[in-house]
C-alpha cells in the first residue's frame, strides 16, 4: 500500500515537472491595460512598461530607486532588464524570436534600421509630428529627423523614410588626444593639416629620450625610462562597425569604406575601391612603416588602448567627446598629475573632419499593446525638459544627486551628483541619457565639467552628422565576408606587407561576388563591366 | 498411445512469455526511477533537434514566423570560401591538436607514474592540473602580455639575438601568420596538458603490478616495460578518449575566439569563430539563425563521419570499437 503510494506520488510528481517545463515555453506575456492615472475619465496610461536597455545604469547603481521615482512621478509601473553589455544584441534577439520583446527597446544605429526594415517596430512619425514636445520647439529636430529610415517595404510600399526609433541623445563621436606637455617638452605646436600631425607623431616617439623636465622636475627621460611609448594608439585600424573610419580621423579624412551612395557616380559603390580609400591605406602604410601607430593596433580592445593612454605612454588617442574627456583626464591625472591632456580641432571641414554617428534609438515594438500611450509616458516624458529629463539623465533625488538649490516653486536649480551606490569613489554620471547629449533645450539644474563641455563645443564645430547605415536584407547577407576583408585588407598592408595596390587587388577579388549582388540590388541594372574596370585601374596604378 | 517422453529434451514445454504489459507492470519501480531521465533526454537533447528544421528557412530573430527555403542555406554555404577557408582551419588546428594532445598527455601520465614519491607526485599533478581552471579569457589576457611587443618572448629571442630591435618593439606574436598556430598549440598544451593526463593516470594506476614482477624476472628495462606492457594496457582507454575528443573536433571555438583577431583570419579562423562572425553576430543586421543552424547541421554530419571512420578503423585493427 504504502510503495504505491509512494509509486503514484512520484509519477505525479514527474508529470507535473514535465508539464510545467512545457508551459513554461509557451508562456505569454501578461495584458497590459490602461489606466485613467490623472483622473479625467480618460483611459491614457498603460499599467505598466517594460525596457530593454544597455547603456543605463547598472542594477546595482539603483534600478529599483529609479522605477520607484519613475512610478511615484508617472503613477506607471516600468520593469528593466539590463543584459550584459556583450551579450545585449543577442538577448534583443531571443526575446523577438520568442515573441516577447520589451515594450521599448535600446538599439544601436546598425541594428535599429535592420529591426525596421524587418517591420517589427511601431511607426513613431505621425506620434512624433503631432507631440507637445515638436510643438514646443526644444527639440534639436536633426537628431529625430535623422532616423528616419525603410520600414518593411515589401509589405507596405508607403513604409519609406518613416521614423521607427526615438535618440536617446546626440550620437557623439571621436575626437583627437593628444599630449600637450609632449608637444611643449619638443616645441610641437598644434598641427594643423596631416603632414604636420605625422610629423608630430614621428617626434612623439622619442619623448623618452628628452632631457626637458615636468612640472616636478622629472625629465621625460627618466620618467619614461624602460617604457615602451606609443606616439599614437588604436583599436583596430578600421572599426569593425558603421561608421568604419570613426577613429584614425586623420587618416581617413573624407574616405568612407562602407556602401554608399556616390552623388558624383549617381550610384551605391563600395568605398573601399576608391582613390580616397587607397590614399587612406598609403598613409596607414607610412605611418605604420616610420613605426608611430601601437603595433598591436589590430589585436587591440578599445579598452586595452584606454588603458594605455591613461598610465600616460601614449601620445595621441582618438575617443569619445565629452563625459570621457573627463574621464580619460581624471584617469591620466592619477597617474601622472604633471599629464596634459587637449581634444585637437579637425583640421578643415572639407575633408578632415569629425564623424557624430547616427543616434541609439529607442523604438518601439510591434509586440506593444498601447505604443501610442507608451510614446507618450516613456519617451516623450524622458525628453520634457523637466522632471522626466532630470530623472533620465541625473536619476533620483537623495539617490543619485543631491539638490542644493530650488527656485520659489520647487524647480531644482542647482543640484550636485552623489557618488555611486556600487562605488563611493566615483561619482555617478547618467540613469539613461547624458545630460550633456540631450536633444532638447534643458535647463540642466547640474554645473557641468568644461573638460565635457569644451571637447562637445570643439565637437560640435567640427563634425559631421552622419546618416543610418544602408539596410537591405540582401545587401546584409553579403555584408559579413565584405567585413571579414575589409579586417585582412589592412592587416595585408601592415602585417603581411604587401603593397597597397596588391592588397586592394586581393580585396577586390574577394569580395567580387558578394559586390555583384550588392550592386545588383542597390543600383538595379549597371555598367558592371565598367565598374569593373575602374577598379582594376585603380590596383593597378 | 502417447509417445514416450525422452529424457533431457523439453521442446514441448511451451512456457508462455509474460505480455509486454505484465513485464512494465512487474518492474514497474524500475521504469518509474528511469522516467526522469527518458523525460530529461527527450526535453534537452531530442526536443531541441526540432531545431534542425531551421537550417532551411531563414529564420532570423524578428518575431515572425521562419520561411522555408529549401536548400538555398546549404547553397549559400557551399559557395562561400571563407567557410571552405574555416573548414579547412579547423580541420587543421584541431587534427594537430588532437594529436598533440593524445601524445602529450599519455607521455606526461606516463613520467607521473613513474615518479615514486607520492607528495612530489601530488604536487607536480597539482601544477600541471591547475591551468585547465583558469578560463580561456585569462589565459589569452596573460599570453597577449607574454607575446606583444617587447613582451617576455621577444625579449628572449632579442637576447639570443634571434630578432633585431625593431622586430623586439614592433612585433606582435599572435598577429603573425606563420607563427599564430603554432603558438596556439603551445598555449593550448600549457592549459589542458595536466587534465589529460587524468584519464590515463586513472588507467595506469589498473595495471596489475604482476606484469611488471614478470616481466623484471625475465630482464625487460623500463623501457621495454612500457612499451610491451604499460602502453598495451591502455591502448584501449586511448582509443576510447580518442574517438570521443574525436566526436568535438569541429567544436573548437572559445580558445581560438580569445586569440585571433583579422591579421590572421586565413589560419585561424574556424567553423565556430565563423558561425559567431557572420550568422549569430554579424556587424550589421539580424542574425541568421537559419544559416548558422545549416552550418551546425553540417558540422555535426562531418564529426559523425569522422566518428564512424575511426571506430571502422579501430574495428578493422582491434577487432573492436566503439560504437
Amino acid at each position: 500500500m504504502k510503495k504505491n503510494i509512494l509509486t503514484k506520488a512520484a509519477t505525479i510528481a514527474v508529470a507535473l515537472l514535465t508539464v510545467s517545463g512545457l508551459s513554461a515555453c509557451g508562456s505569454s506575456k501578461q495584458d497590459v491595460a490602461l489606466i485613467d492615472a490623472d483622473g479625467d475619465g480618460v483611459a491614457d496610461e498603460p499599467e505598466s512598461i517594460s525596457v530593454m536597455a544597455t547603456t543605463i545604469l547598472t542594477e546595482n547603481n539603483g534600478h529599483a530607486e529609479f522605477c520607484a521615482e519613475y512610478e511615484r512621478l508617472t503613477g506607471i509601473k516600468l520593469t528593466i532588464e539590463k543584459p550584459e553589455h556583450n551579450q545585449y544584441y543577442e538577448k534583443v534577439g531571443i526575446t523577438f524570436a520568442a515573441e516577447e520583446p520589451a515594450d521599448v527597446i535600446e538599439l544601436g544605429s546598425t541594428y535599429y534600421p535592420s529591426y525596421a526594415a524587418e517591420g517589427v517596430l511601431w511607426d513613431m512619425t505621425d506620434a512624433w509630428e503631432a507631440s507637445d514636445l515638436k510643438a514646443s520647439g526644444i527639440a534639436m529636430e536633426k537628431y529625430i529627423e535623422g532616423m528616419r529610415t525603410d520600414g518593411d517595404v515589401a509589405s507596405d510600399p508607403e513604409a519609406t523614410q518613416r521614423i521607427y526609433g526615438f535618440p536617446n541623445q546626440r550620437g557623439n563621436g571621436t575626437i583627437t588626444y593628444v599630449r600637450k606637455d609632449w608637444m611643449d617638452a619638443l616645441g610641437i605646436d598644434e598641427p594643423t593639416n596631416y603632414d604636420e600631425f605625422l610629423e608630430m607623431l614621428v617626434a612623439f616617439k622619442d619623448i623618452g629620450n628628452s632631457e626637458v623636465e615636468d612640472a616636478h622636475g622629472v625629465s621625460f627621460k627618466e620618467k619614461y625610462a624602460g617604457q615602451q611609448i606609443y606616439p599614437l594608439t588604436v583599436a583596430g585600424l578600421i572599426s569593425t562597425e558603421s561608421p568604419y573610419e570613426i577613429y584614425l580621423r586623420e587618416f581617413y579624412q573624407d574616405a568612407r569604406p562602407d556602401i554608399h551612395y556616390d552623388k558624383d557616380k549617381g550610384m551605391y559603390i563600395d568605398g573601399v575601391l576608391t582613390q580616397k580609400m587607397k590614399d587612406t591605406l598609403l598613409r596607414i602604410e607610412e605611418a605604420w612603416n616610420l613605426g608611430v601607430i601601437d603595433p598591436q593596433a589590430i589585436s587591440n580592445k578599445t579598452s586595452t588602448c584606454r588603458d594605455k593612454f591613461q598610465s600616460g605612454i601614449v601620445g595621441c588617442f582618438n575617443y569619445w567627446a565629452g563625459t570621457w574627456n573627463r574621464t580619460l583626464d581624471k584617469n591620466l591625472q592619477q597617474k601622472d598629475d604633471t599629464a596634459v591632456m587637449i581634444p585637437l580641432p579637425s583640421f578643415d571641414m572639407e575633408k578632415e573632419y569629425y564623424i557624430e554617428r547616427p543616434a541609439i534609438a529607442y523604438v518601439i515594438t510591434n509586440f506593444c499593446q498601447h505604443p501610442e500611450e507608451v510614446f507618450e509616458n516613456f519617451i516623450l516624458y524622458s525628453h520634457d525638459g523637466g522632471e522626466g529629463q532630470l530623472l533620465f539623465t541625473h536619476g533620483v533625488e537623495d539617490v543619485h544627486y543631491t539638490v542644493d538649490e530650488r527656485a520659489a516653486d520647487g524647480t531644482i536649480t542647482k543640484a550636485t551628483a552623489l557618488p555611486t551606490m556600487a562605488d563611493s569613489n566615483t561619482e555617478f554620471e547618467k540613469s539613461f541619457f547624458d545630460a550633456a547629449l540631450s536633444i532638447t533645450e534643458f535647463d540642466d539644474p547640474f554645473e557641468i565639467d568644461e573638460r565635457i563641455t569644451n571637447s562637445l563645443a570643439m565637437f560640435d564645430a567640427d563634425s559631421i552628422l552622419y546618416e543610418l547605415p544602408i539596410m537591405d536584407s540582401t545587401v546584409a547577407e553579403q555584408l559579413p565576408d565584405v567585413e571579414t576583408s575589409k579586417q585582412q585588407l589592412l592587416s595585408n598592408i601592415v602585417i603581411e606587407k604587401m603593397s597597397v595596390n596588391d592588397a586592394l587587388a586581393l580585396y577586390a577579388s574577394e569580395t567580387e561576388r558578394q559586390r555583384s549582388i550588392i550592386y545588383q540590388t542597390l543600383n538595379g541594372d549597371y555598367d558592371e563591366a565598367s565598374v569593373e574596370a575602374e577598379i582594376a585601374s585603380l590596383v593597378s596604378d | 498411445m502417447s509417445q514416450p517422453v525422452q529424457k533431457g529434451n523439453y521442446d514441448h514445454i511451451i512456457v508462455k512469455k509474460p505480455s509486454a504489459w505484465v513485464r512494465m507492470k512487474k518492474y514497474a519501480g524500475f521504469y518509474l526511477m528511469f522516467l526522469p531521465v527518458v523525460v530529461v533526454l527527450f526535453i534537452f537533447y531530442y526536443a531541441p533537434m526540432y531545431g534542425i528544421t531551421f537550417a532551411f528557412t531563414n529564420y532570423k530573430p524578428n518575431g515572425k514566423a521562419a520561411q522555408f527555403v529549401g536548400l538555398a542555406n546549404f547553397q549559400k554555404l557551399f559557395s562561400d570560401p571563407t567557410f571552405w577557408s574555416s573548414f579547412k582551419n579547423t580541420l587543421i588546428i584541431s587534427s594537430v591538436n588532437l594529436v598533440l594532445a593524445t601524445v602529450t598527455s599519455v607521455v606526461v601520465a606516463l613520467l607521473l607514474n613513474e615518479i615514486q614519491r607520492a607528495m612530489v607526485k601530488k604536487v607536480i599533478n597539482t601544477v600541471l592540473y591547475l591551468p585547465h581552471f583558469l578560463s580561456w579569457v585569462v589565459v589569452a589576457s596573460i599570453f597577449m602580455l607574454l607575446l606583444q611587443p617587447n613582451g617576455l618572448l621577444s625579449q628572449i629571442l632579442y637576447a639570443l639575438h634571434l630578432i633585431d630591435a625593431t622586430s623586439l618593439e614592433q612585433t606582435d606574436w599572435l598577429t603573425q601568420k606563420n607563427c599564430w598556430r603554432i603558438v596556439f598549440y603551445v598555449i593550448d598544451r600549457w592549459k589542458e596538458i595536466g587534465w589529460g593526463t587524468v584519464i590515463y593516470i586513472a588507467a595506469l594506476a589498473g595495471i596489475s603490478p604482476d606484469y611488471y614482477e614478470a616481466a623484471e624476472i625475465d630482464g625487460a628495462n623500463r623501457w621495454q616495460q612500457t612499451l610491451n606492457i604499460t602502453l598495451p594496457s591502455i591502448s584501449n582507454t586511448i582509443l576510447v578518449v580518442f574517438i570521443l575528443n574525436l566526436a568535438r573536433v569541429l567544436n573548437i571555438f572559445e580558445s581560438v575566439f580569445v586569440l585571433y583577431n583579422s591579421a590572421v583570419y586565413s589560419v585561424a579562423d574556424v567553423i565556430g569563430t565563423y558561425t559567431y562572425r557572420v550568422g549569430l553576430k554579424p556587424t550589421v543586421g539580424l542574425p541568421n539563425y537559419g544559416y548558422s543552424t545549416t552550418i551546425g547541421v553540417f558540422r555535426s554530419i562531418v564529426s559523425l563521419i569522422l566518428v564512424i571512420i575511426t571506430d571502422n578503423i579501430s574495428k578493422r585493427v582491434r577487432g573492436y570499437g566503439l560504437v
